[in-house]
């Protein structure tokens, strides 16, 4: 490790010990907010040395990237780290948690997903999905006096575990086809002519259930809904947007290694993404618990990005990555607002929001918006990506994908307009208003605006994820 | 007579790791996973690897299955599920697996194929390994490090007890 590698990971190492310094600092700290804001600012200042120091080197000990792409994400995840903590404070207080560890988890969390992000070898994707999944283990049961809270910690865990396995025995077979673990040498094993072809395809495909287990995409999504049920709702806001996020960042790099699909893997690439649309929209469809209902969607949602990913070119792999920022953003935002309805009891029954828009109109606004934006209604950034990710697919030649996605769009408004329609509905009920904080408003109304402006305006977004996409 | 003794071995470590996963006492399913970790052992004295031959059995076979027996020592099993096993149909597959890994040894030290593999210095010697390991792969063993204080942070947090918190807080 030279100086010039360490200003390079500067972002990361920010994060990385600045969670560290909050473990020593604030061990312990329940009832209080402060870890809280400094952990914010701790990502705020990683994420503001990422976008403006000008990176030195393009790798690191030949496992990172340190250039403009993972920059990119590293600020990105830092952001979502530092909407998540200012978010949980007041939901942290009512359940007595301790906001110091809750805090080092989360910012350890951020430094892997940014690994993860820029990960240029196998080695480095797996030592970084395994960085910030096992604090996710810990985080989904960080309540500790919710029963569901350690069923869903279990069942993160035995899937996860799966997932660790599986790429560890894909890297394993990759790397005894390609003999290298740098990337672009080793899935160039995956070229055909090829030696040890067959065993190298054998290796991605293992490669990809692990990835598709992390994804959550059907028909490995099983882990998804009780996963996000039991979870606390800030924490399951990061899991949803960072944590897939950034294993879409690293799917891609390893995409965009190879110049087209391997033609083994096109239909399975597309059964993946076909059924992750199909089965997610309708296991959604019956769901009365709002939590679950967005685990689906996300099931969905990643269908999607696969799609975009799936066309195998730039545009595709932008598109993809402009719907991955816009889901980020929207997906943050109605995490936010369900943290912020919490009582003593997160609401997550579709009864318990009959009448909130009487007793919060604002923030019942905020999350008609942003499920509407989910749904893809324009003038939302989820309309934008997803007018992105189909005429890719469609102009790539995949009809079928474009088609279904469509379909699955229109039947999916029923879903996320399921919430909207209880919360404007009459209600008898005495519940008293859930006073919403500060920290809260500020993120709901960031990620409000944010969905509207990349919908208004995704112009310069999207020439900025052009420029980064490899 | 070295691919020979590797086929051996694989096969013998295959066999240990089926007989593993399917074996119903976990103690048994334990002896096993060790029969299988000094298989791998042999394997990477043959590929010329004496370093990392001598870590599985140090910290694999020694470290980490210890700890497995211990957990299983202390989940406490009722009586009826831990039989005393000393049928021959239990004892035959230990035996011929013990023979097998004993026979490889034996032709490992007498014919020392492994002073002809050629791989890189680094696997061989404590010096260049641990060399290579903080000097080139310097970044992943930091990375390493922090995954496991932040995993025993966790640990910690939830196999803490409630009370123990309450009375924390209230002092």
């Amino acid at each position: 490790m030279t100086v010039t590698e360490l200003i390079a990971l500067l972002p990361l190492m920010i994060l990385a010990l600045g969670a560290t310094a909050l473990l020593l600092l604030a061990r312990g700290s329940v009832g209080r907010s402060w870890p809280l804001v400094v952990g914010a600012l701790v990502a705020l200042c990683a994420a503001l040395s990422a976008l403006l120091l000008p990176p030195c080197l393009m790798e690191v000990g030949g496992m990172y990237a340190a250039g403009p792409y993972a920059r990119f994400f590293i600020a990105l995840w830092s952001l979502a780290t530092a909407a998540t903590l200012i978010s949980s404070s007041a939901y942290l207080t009512r359940r007595q948690l301790p906001s110091g560890e809750y805090t080092a988890l989360l910012l350890f969390a951020a430094a892997g997903m940014g690994l993860l992000s820029s990960a240029v070898s196998l080695s480095g994707i797996f030592l970084a999905l395994e960085a910030f999944t096992l604090v996710f283990y810990v985080l989904i049961a960080f309540n500790k006096d919710c029963p569901l809270g350690a069923e869903a910690g279990l069942k993160y865990l035995v899937p996860g575990g799966v997932a660790a396995g599986l790429l560890a025995f894909g890297m394993a077979l990759l790397y005894a086809a390609s003999g290298s673990l740098q990337l672009p040498a080793a899935t160039a094993a995956l070229l055909s002519g090829a030696p040890m072809q067959s065993v190298a395809l054998a290796g991605m495909a293992l490669l990809l259930a692990a990835f598709a287990f992390k994804l959550s995409l059907a028909p490995f999504h099983f882990w998804t809904p009780d996963v996000y049920q039991g979870a606390p709702a800030p924490v399951t806001g990061l899991l949803a947007s960072g944590s897939k996020g950034a294993v879409i960042a690293a799917l891609l790099t390893l995409t965009a290694t190879l110049p087209a699909a391997p033609a083994i893997f096109e239909p399975v690439l597309i059964t993946l993404a076909l059924l992750s649309m199909v089965v997610g929209t309708l296991c959604a469809l019956a769901q009365s618990n709002v939590k679950r209902m967005l685990a689906y969607s996300s099931v969905v949602h990643m269908g999607f990005v696969l799609t975009g990913l799936l066309c195998w070119n730039h545009t595709g792999r932008t598109a993809a990555l402009f719907y991955l920022v816009g889901y980020s953003v929207i997906t943050l935002g109605i995490f936010a607002v369900i943290t912020s309805f919490s009582a003593d009891k997160e609401p997550q029954q579709l009864s318990d929001y009959r009448g909130l828009a009487r007793r919060q109109p604002l923030r019942a606004l905020a999350l008609t918006v942003l499920l509407l934006a989910l749904a893809g209604l324009p003038p939302t950034v989820g309309f934008m990506g997803k007018l992105a990710i189909f005429s890719a697919a469609l102009s790539a030649g995949y009809p079928l994908l474009a088609i279904i996605g469509i379909l699955v769009s229109v039947v999916s408004i029923y879903f996320y307009l399921q919430p909207v329609i209880q919360m404007y509905m009459p209600s008898s009920s005495s519940a008293e208003a859930v006073e919403g904080h500060a920290g809260e408003y500020t993120v709901i109304a960031l990620c409000l605006v944010l969905t509207l402006a990349f919908g208004l305006f995704p112009g310069p977004l999207l020439e900025l994820i052009a420029r980064l996409t490899p | 007579m070295a691919s020979l003794l590797f086929y051996l071995l694989a096969a013998t470590a295959l066999l240990a790791t089926l007989l593993c996963i399917t074996r119903r006492s976990p103690v048994h399913a334990v002896i096993f996973l060790i029969n299988a970790f000094f298989a791998l052992a042999l394997m990477f004295y043959l590929l010329g690897a004496p370093l990392i031959a001598a870590w599985e059995v140090i910290v694999y076979a020694g470290a980490i299955m210890v700890l497995f027996l211990f957990v299983i020592m202390t989940l406490d099993l009722s009586p009826d599920s831990q039989r005393p096993a000393l049928s021959r149909g239990q004892w035959a597959p230990v035996l011929l697996l013990f023979l097998l890994l004993l026979v490889s040894a034996g032709l490992i030290l007498t014919f020392d194929p492994a002073s002809q593999a050629s791989v890189p210095l680094f696997y061989a010697s404590p010096r260049s390994f641990g060399a290579a390991l903080f000097d080139r792969y310097g970044l992943a063993v930091e990375i390493v490090s922090f995954q496991l204080l932040f995993a025993a942070v966790g640990a910690y947090y939830l196999g803490r007890r409630r009370k123990a918190r309450q009375a924390e807080e209230s002092s």
